[in-house]
Parts: C-alpha cells; sequence; structure tokens
C-alpha cells in the first residue's frame, strides 16, 4: 500500500520539472513584466522580488517587495508605473542596487527602498502661436470662446502638437473655460512627455556587479541614455514610431545594441554613434513581448505567432501558438547553459519555447500578466508569475529537470524542417534567365509558330499513311484489322510472327493474303507470298514464318509486310519490321 | 571483531563507530549543527560560551563540496560527512549513501518558499537505490526555530510528508543552532536506535 502510494506521488512529480512553491491567488498584485525585477537588494546574498504594483484603477499603486513568500514592504507610488529596473549606480561596498521606477515623465531611483532622486525628463518645445494665443489670453485681449477657436486652428495645422493644457481646455464645456483660463493663464506654457518603457545598459563592464546606465524610450519617439551617477542624459536617439517595449545588450562605453518594438509595428535596431535606427524589421502584426536569445530576438505578435529573428532583422523561424501572448520573458541558466523563452497565453498556459520548439508547457490557474525567471531567495531557477486576478504564482525549476531539444507539439516530423542542399545558381542558368526575361515575346512567337507547323506535318504524314495504308491498323470500315509482328531467334534463321487480328464487331474478314518485300541479297524466306484463312472477330490469328540471313557483315534491313485482299493494289496494312542482326552468323 | 574489541565494547572503553551524513538544502546550518556538536568549546568558560557562539555562527562560510569532521558522544563515536547544501553540489549526496548508517536532514524551518525543495531532495534520497530498502535511521532537525517566521516542528514534517516514511525510523526536533538548543535531544534518539 505504502510502495504504491510513493509510485503514484513518483510518476505525478516525475512528469513536472517545476515544484510548486508558492501559490497566493489573492496577493492583490496587479502588474505586468515591465514592472517586475529581482534583485538582490540588501547585498545579503537572498535575491528579493521587486514589484511596481499598478493597483486597482487610478489608486493603490505601490512599489512592493517580496522576501519569501511574504511581503517585506510596502512604498506608496505617485502615479501609474510603466516599468521598473534595478541596477547598480556605483560600486562602493555594500554593493547594493538601486531601483529606478518610471511613472509618467519622472524616474523616481530609490536606494535601500528609501526614495533618493528624481529624474525629470527635458522639456519639449511649445508652439509660438500657442504660446502667443495663451499671452492675449493673459491679458485678456480675447474672451475664452476666440481662445478655443485659435487653439483649435493650431490643432488642426501646427507641425508641433498643443500643450496638454490647451488640449484639456479644448475639452472643456463652455461653462468651466472661463476658471480653467483664469487658473491657468499665469503659468508658462510647458509641453512634456512620458515615458513608455525602460531599460538598463551597462557602462563599460559586462560584469554582473558593473554600473549600469538607464536608457529611457518616450511618447515623443525618442530614446535617451542616462548617466548612472548624474542623471545626465549621454545620448539621444530618435525613432520613427513611439517604442512600447526594449531590449539592450552591451556597453555604453563600448557597443551596444537596443532592440525597439513600436507602436507601428515595426522594430528598430538602434547602435552605438548612430542616431537613426540601423536596421528595421517590418512585422505582419503588432508586437506583444519582445526577448532577446543570445544573438536572436524573439517577438511575440498580435497574430498569436511567435518569430525569431537575427539581430540584422532576417526572419529565422515562426510558430503558431494556440491561444494569443499576454506577456513573454526570458529562461536564462547560465550555470547549466541553458536559455528559453516563456510565453504567457491567454489560455490560462505559459509555453517554454527553445528556438520554434515547444519544450514544456505550464498550466496555470488564472491567466498570467507577467513573468519574472532568476534568482530568487537563494534558489536560482525560480518563475514567478502574477495573474489577472492579483495572484502571485512561485514555480522553481527542478535540479535533475532536463528539457529535451524536442519540440513535444505534435506536427511535422523534423526530417521535414532539414534545408536542402541546393547548388548555387549558375551564371549560364543567370544569363539564360535573363535573356528569357527580356525575349519574353518573340520566343512565345516563335514556339508558337514551330508548334503549329509541326502539327501540320505531323496531320500531314498522318493522312498520306491513312491513305497509303501504311500503318499496321487497317483504317476502312469493311476490314478493321491489326496486326503486329515479333521477331525471334538470334540469326542466321529468324522465326517471324505475324498476329493478326480482326477488331470489328461480329463480321468476318476473308480473301486476304500476306506479302513480303526485302532486300534478296539480304534476306531470303520460305514463302513470301501466303493466304490468310478466314478471321473470326475478336480472336487472334498467329502467322509464323521464317527468315535466312545471307550477309555476314553484321548488317540488317527492313522487312515489310502487306495484307492485302483479293482483287486489289493498295494494301490494306503495311507494317514495318525492323531486322535484328544476325549474330548467329557473325559468330562463325 | 575480536574478543578484546568485544570486551572493550562491553566495558565501555571502545565506542562504536557510526557514519553519519549531514544533509540538507544550502543556508539551512548543517555546518552550524556540527561546530556545535563538536564538543571541543566545552573546555572554555560560560562567560565566553554565547559570545563565542554567536561569533562561530557568523564566520561560517558554504561548504564546498564536503568535510569530515569527527567526534565522540558518551556511547557513539560519530564520523560526520557535512555535505553542501548548493545546488551544483547536491549531485554528490548519492555517493555516500553506501557508507551511511545515519541520515542529520536539516530543514531551513523558515525559508517557507524553499521548503518543496527540500521535500523534493528528500523524496530523491528515499528513493535512492542505496536508501530504499534500508532501515536507516533519519533525524530531522527543523533548525532557526528562533527566527520569528519559522514553522513549527510539526508543520515542517507536514510539508515534507514525514508521515509517508514507514520503514525507517525518523525523529524530528526542533533547533536552534547557533544557540545549541535542541541539538542534544536529536543526537541522544540517535544513539537510542543504534
Amino acid at each position: 500500500m505504502a510502495s504504491v502510494h510513493m509510485e503514484m506521488k513518483d510518476s505525478a512529480v516525475s512528469s513536472s520539472k517545476w515544484l510548486d512553491a508558492h501559490y497566493d491567488p489573492v496577493a492583490n498584485l496587479y502588474t505586468f513584466s515591465s514592472c517586475i525585477a529581482l534583485a538582490d537588494l540588501h547585498g545579503d546574498g537572498e535575491n528579493k522580488l521587486v514589484v511596481g504594483d499598478l493597483g486597482t484603477g487610478a489608486s493603490n499603486m505601490k512599489l512592493k517587495v517580496y522576501r519569501g513568500t511574504g511581503l517585506l514592504s510596502e512604498n506608496t507610488l505617485l502615479d501609474l508605473p510603466t516599468g521598473l529596473v534595478s541596477f547598480l549606480m556605483d560600486q562602493h561596498e555594500p554593493c547594493t542596487p538601486a531601483i529606478a521606477v518610471a511613472s509618467g515623465p519622472f524616474i523616481y531611483i530609490y536606494k535601500n527602498l528609501r526614495p533618493y532622486f528624481k529624474f525629470t525628463l527635458p522639456t519639449l518645445e511649445v508652439n509660438p502661436l500657442e504660446q502667443d494665443v495663451w499671452s492675449q489670453a493673459r491679458e485678456d485681449m480675447i474672451d475664452p470662446m476666440t481662445l478655443k477657436e485659435m487653439l483649435e486652428g493650431i490643432r488642426d495645422k501646427a507641425d508641433i502638437p498643443l500643450s496638454v493644457r490647451s488640449l484639456r481646455f479644448l475639452m472643456l464645456e463652455p461653462q468651466d473655460m472661463e476658471a480653467y483660463v483664469n487658473l491657468h493663464k499665469q503659468q508658462p506654457i510647458r509641453r512634456q512627455t512620458v515615458i513608455t518603457c525602460i531599460g538598463t545598459l551597462k557602462k563599460n563592464m559586462a560584469d554582473d556587479d558593473a554600473v549600469s546606465c538607464l536608457v529611457i524610450g518616450t511618447e515623443s519617439q525618442e530614446v535617451y541614455i542616462l548617466d548612472p551617477e548624474a542623471f545626465t542624459i549621454l545620448a539621444k536617439m530618435s525613432l520613427p514610431s513611439v517604442p512600447t517595449l526594449m531590449d539592450v545588450t552591451g556597453q555604453f562605453d563600448v557597443e551596444f545594441r537596443i532592440t525597439i518594438a513600436c507602436r507601428n509595428g515595426n522594430i528598430y535596431i538602434l547602435r552605438r554613434d548612430s542616431p537613426r535606427p540601423k536596421y528595421c524589421i517590418e512585422l505582419s502584426s503588432h508586437p506583444v513581448g519582445l526577448v532577446r536569445m543570445g544573438k536572436n530576438v524573439v517577438v511575440g505578435c498580435a497574430q498569436e505567432t511567435l518569430h525569431g529573428y537575427t539581430q540584422k532583422g532576417k526572419k529565422l523561424w515562426t510558430t503558431y501558438l494556440p491561444a494569443p501572448v499576454t506577456t513573454m520573458a526570458v529562461l536564462d541558466l547560465p550555470t547549466r547553459g541553458f536559455q528559453a523563452v516563456l510565453v504567457g497565453l491567454a489560455n490560462c498556459e505559459v509555453h517554454v519555447y527553445r528556438d520554434k520548439n515547444l519544450i514544456s508547457t505550464i498550466k496555470t490557474p488564472d491567466l498570467v500578466t507577467s513573468i519574472c525567471f532568476g534568482r530568487y531567495g537563494r534558489e536560482d531557477g525560480t518563475l514567478i508569475m502574477t495573474t489577472k486576478g492579483g495572484g502571485l504564482i512561485v514555480k522553481i525549476l527542478k535540479r535533475t529537470a532536463v528539457f529535451d531539444d524536442k519540440d513535444s507539439a505534435p506536427g511535422p516530423p523534423i526530417a521535414q524542417s532539414i534545408r536542402l542542399n541546393v547548388p548555387k545558381k549558375t551564371k549560364l542558368y543567370v544569363d539564360q534567365t535573363m535573356r528569357e526575361r527580356e525575349n519574353a515575346v518573340a520566343m512565345h512567337r516563335a514556339f508558337q509558330m514551330d508548334l503549329s507547323r509541326m502539327r501540320l506535318a505531323a496531320a500531314r504524314a498522318y493522312v498520306k499513311a491513312l491513305e497509303s495504308s501504311l500503318t499496321p491498323m487497317s483504317a476502312s470500315l469493311t476490314e478493321p484489322l491489326k496486326m503486329n509482328a515479333v521477331v525471334q531467334g538470334l540469326g542466321p534463321s529468324f522465326k517471324l510472327t505475324l498476329n493478326i487480328q480482326n477488331t470489328a464487331a461480329c463480321r468476318p474478314v476473308m480473301n486476304l493474303a500476306i506479302s513480303f518485300l526485302y532486300d534478296e541479297n539480304l534476306y531470303s524466306m520460305r514463302t513470301a507470298f501466303f493466304k490468310i484463312p478466314l478471321l473470326v472477330p475478336g480472336l487472334n490469328y498467329p502467322i509464323d514464318t521464317f527468315v535466312e540471313c545471307l550477309s555476314d557483315k553484321g548488317i540488317s534491313d527492313i522487312i515489310k509486310v502487306f495484307v492485302l485482299r483479293e482483287g486489289k493494289s493498295a494494301p490494306l496494312l503495311t507494317a514495318h519490321i525492323n531486322m535484328p542482326v544476325s549474330e548467329g552468323l557473325a559468330l562463325n | 571483531m575480536g574478543l578484546f574489541d568485544k570486551l572493550a565494547g562491553w566495558l565501555g572503553l571502545k565506542k562504536k563507530e557510526v557514519n553519519v551524513l549531514c544533509l540538507g538544502l544550502d543556508n539551512s546550518g548543517k555546518t552550524t549543527i556540527i561546530n556545535q556538536l563538536k564538543p571541543t568549546n566545552s573546555c572554555l568558560g560560560e562567560k565566553n560560551w554565547c559570545h563565542l557562539l554567536q561569533a562561530q555562527a557568523q564566520d561560517i562560510v558554504p561548504t564546498i563540496g564536503f568535510s569530515i569532521e569527527k567526534f565522540k558522544t558518551s556511547s557513539l563515536s560519530f564520523t560526520v560527512f557535512d555535505m553542501s547544501g548548493q545546488g551544483r553540489y547536491r549531485n554528490l549526496w548519492e555517493h555516500y549513501y553506501k557508507e551511511g548508517q545515519a541520515i542529520i536532514f536539516v530543514i531551513d524551518s523558515s525559508d517557507k518558499l524553499r521548503m518543496v525543495v527540500a521535500k523534493e531532495e528528500l523524496d530523491t534520497l528515499l528513493n535512492h537505490p542505496d536508501i530504499k530498502h534500508r532501515r536507516i535511521p533519519i533525524l530531522f532537525f527543523a533548525n532557526k526555530m528562533d527566527l520569528r517566521d519559522a514553522l513549527s516542528s510539526v508543520k515542517v514534517s507536514q510539508l515534507l510528508c514525514l508521515e509517508n516514511i514507514k520503514d525507517k525510523p525518523w525523529h524530528i526536533c526542533a533547533s536552534n543552532a547557533v544557540q545549541g538548543e535542541g541539538l542534544q535531544e536529536g543526537v541522544d534518539w540517535l544513539q537510542g536506535t543504534d
């Protein structure tokens, strides 16, 4: 009984690669993968989970820190967090990372979980026309209705968009306008953008404990790189669209690569010393998740697909998913040399892909909205997920877990995906292709002309053959006959068998004769002419005769066979028999 | 065993030797427990006792591979294999199962998150061919009971499903290795089983 229980437990345990460490369905944690990080905040070798909690609606935004299964601390956030990263600002002992929380136009830096610094994005250029209009309003030269009309005019025409203040003013009801203008007209107009995504970039060393710069993408289609200590802007790059997802690799002082998915459905790759994108990947649908695997980029798209690209933008593979992607993260186990992509799906599953192969599936009790994999506490392979309903799931990868490199999803066999070694196109092939492309019309005409000529020649030959009864098939309706001939023997004597058949439905054929025509110097025949008996329809009549070859020079000729009707000179049928070379004589 | 050895054993002159494996996850307190069990500190005065122990616990660094410690109690002579608990060294454990005559399994009772990992390692241990069919005594220390969020020894034995171990004598006791509490109870049990 005990052993049975053990065995049952064994099979259940061995089927899974993950240990269920913790599940709290009511952790009240609402967040996305961009707002979740693992960091050794206290320098004690135990990683904590840092979460920018979006709260419920417009309130309860918090910076939460988890240790093990319990909440360690909570800080209130002023605005919705759009991104959260942990990074090292300096290398002073003890090495404790700082937390950067991006919300609105600001980045709040926390050290030791205490507010440390606030970075504000530089303000944008304000439309001079808008400024003029507001200065007129300040001096009460125009009433709110005129102000509204003028601002609407600017909004529709101007290159530089309106400030938030003017846009909000345009949304107001007429009775509220007066008060709004009076409240705001004294302040100068500012136009500010907001942060859409945030990442980190090592400054000048690739070590784990190296200082990192912050990389931020903004709504104004720009990317800034900030100094880790002074928070000055080290570099600024612009994009053709608004960035939404970001992946950064390399070192700022050496060479780096920023892969950015944008709101226009394209992925741009920025490099050091290029203020504009170096490469562009145009996706067929909008990107939902972006992950870098070694040198390749893996993108989850809105059309339930997962694509792999090289870092130069060449497409490597596509996998079709069973449900829409909710979030993505990378599974990196450097100690085991294992990397994979974690894809959260809308059907309450998390799939683990290595390249295009599905290697593991995790079922979750709720829809997963954020995934984070890394060292948590003292355990290296910890998978942390938060759910739509605010739950927290912690799973630990088993020490003994082995992932097959094979695809676990049913599909075409591997042999199908092996590339064939197709040889390169030769110069001749290319030249021919070019010629065909250039002279297509003339070649087609020439071909059609020749084809018609050939058909005509064939028809003529056929008619001639029918008219002179040169064929082994009889064309006449009264004597429908068929004949074939077989030559047997090695020589010098051959046996010639003629098979004659009456193909008519019920009428017999009578009074036929067979005659041979041949070169008399070469061949001799015992009987060169004989009569055929009555032919019953459908039956095959074999008629044998013997041919003697007279030449010993190893040459052969044609023997013509004519089927004749008594009293008529034109033959009914003609057959040409190609005689084989007489081998018997040649041997002698 | 010669007649002289037997005689010495009866008279209590020669003690029986036991090989003990000390297993458990990293940071659970295996090395601290072994250091506590070594009676080398007993010659020091009572005054320095506490102070010294605290310093000792802090000085302990993660064990690499394993280390062998020997000490004697009233009736037994222990040879303890203090195995490293780090993930990458855990595959060394099974090479010593054959020689082990008893197992001390240490659990960090304040680490709720990794209780599943401890259970997984324990299940692997119990299902190993060198252990499965032997009546080998297993002593569990639910260590770090002094910490605020520590689980009780009953809770730990529930989480590890110890009630399913039917073919081996086992015992669990809560301990605080830094202060040495609960260790003697466990060692007394271990001596009783032999």
